[in-house]
């Protein structure tokens, strides 16, 4: 059985890009006041224990479980997945390469986890932070928007693949 | 009379609008939810679950079909985006209203580097969206993941704080080296 939300198909394909610009406008505006950044709150709880940006970062996993809960219980069928730990085990949301082993999965969340944090702690922010930068008018946050943008063609062309080849001849995909 | 105080209640309505998004405690409490609204709103759509909000993903689906659109490609993007008129538009959102909030307030400035940096910067983009995509997502879907109740996003998280203590760890050896 699909999933079913509140609007039917017909109406949400055409509803996907208005409904996700509104929460994008909504989300950015609210970004650009706050300042609001994951990997700045680990940065700066871990070097000056500065909680500001922490507390936003750990507001947005309960805001989202409060979220999928409340609304998990109005329309379940939207929420099939909820609450995936008991539903699904120990295997990831959907979104990463697919139809790989739990190891696979463990052995990619750690290595992509250290890779994103190294690189967000060096330059300074994590992609919403960046992407609101470049709005502010950094050139430099710009220059990482851009570059997350041919790295997305390059990952689907290319690395996703060669990943899964390498997971798979180690013997653990 | 009247006017000047409908005003003034305006702007203090306003305002005290503004300290509540200047606090990141209730702007996250706002994302997570509002992610979750949209999943409710837009599931019918397509896959995936805890979808609502991802800078990676979402850049990766915009930037993907429009490539595949130009370029006749087949590249992977979710199936929220592959079955809708357009792809989730989020980023865009996002830049806009950065912008139209930095200009309202006046904080917009243009920022300049050297050639070097914004170089460093291209190349920490495109490996951050390559990492963060073996990943399944950004430290934000992460997030939603983990009230999702996925455990290997808690497992990302972890190491998404390894990654950070790394770094802070080689910024501070730099600097000490530059003196």
């Amino acid at each position: 059985m699909a999933a079913a939300g509140w609007l039917s198909k017909d109406v949400a394909i055409i509803a996907v890009p208005i409904v996700t610009l509104i929460l994008g406008l909504i989300i950015g505006w609210l970004g650009q006041r706050s300042g609001f950044c994951s990997i700045g709150g680990f940065r700066d709880f871990f070097m000056f224990r500065h909680t500001r940006l922490l507390y936003g970062y750990l507001t947005l996993i309960i805001g989202g479980f409060i979220g999928y809960l409340v609304f998990s219980l109005i329309t379940p069928a939207a929420f099939e997945g909820f609450f995936w730990l008991l539903k699904k085990g120990i295997m990831p949301v959907p979104g990463a390469p697919a139809d790989l082993t739990v190891t696979a999965y463990i052995v990619l969340a750690i290595v992509g986890g250290i890779a994103v944090g190294l690189i967000g702690v060096l330059l300074g922010g994590c992609p919403l932070r960046q992407v609101v930068m470049t709005a502010e008018g950094n050139i430099k946050s710009l220059c990482f928007v851009i570059g997350m943008c041919i790295g997305a063609v390059v990952f689907a062309a290319l690395v996703s693949g060669w990943g899964v080849t390498l997971l798979k001849a180690v013997g653990i995909a | 009379m009247i006017m000047a105080e409908i005003k003034v209640k305006t702007e203090e309505n306003i305002s005290c609008l503004d300290t509540l998004a200047r606090n990141p405690l209730y702007v996250g409490l706002a994302i997570g939810i509002l992610a979750a609204l949209v999943q409710v709103l837009l599931i019918s759509a397509g896959g995936p679950e805890a979808y609502g909000f991802c800078v990676a993903c979402h850049t990766r689906d915009v930037v993907n079909d429009a490539v595949n659109s130009v370029a006749g490609t087949q590249l992977a993007l979710a199936a929220i985006s592959q079955n809708a008129i357009l792809p989730v538009m989020t980023v865009i959102g996002v830049l806009i209203g950065a912008f139209v909030s930095a200009r309202y307030y006046s904080e917009f400035r243009t920022k300049t580097g050297g050639i070097a940096s914004y170089i460093w910067y291209l190349l920490g983009g495109v490996f951050f969206m390559i990492f963060a995509l073996f990943m399944g997502g950004c430290p934000y879907r992460i997030g939603l993941r983990i009230g999702y109740g996925d455990v290997i996003a808690l497992i990302g998280v972890i190491a998404i704080i390894i990654g950070v203590l790394v770094g802070i760890k080689i910024a501070t050896t730099m600097a000490e080296r530059e003196g």
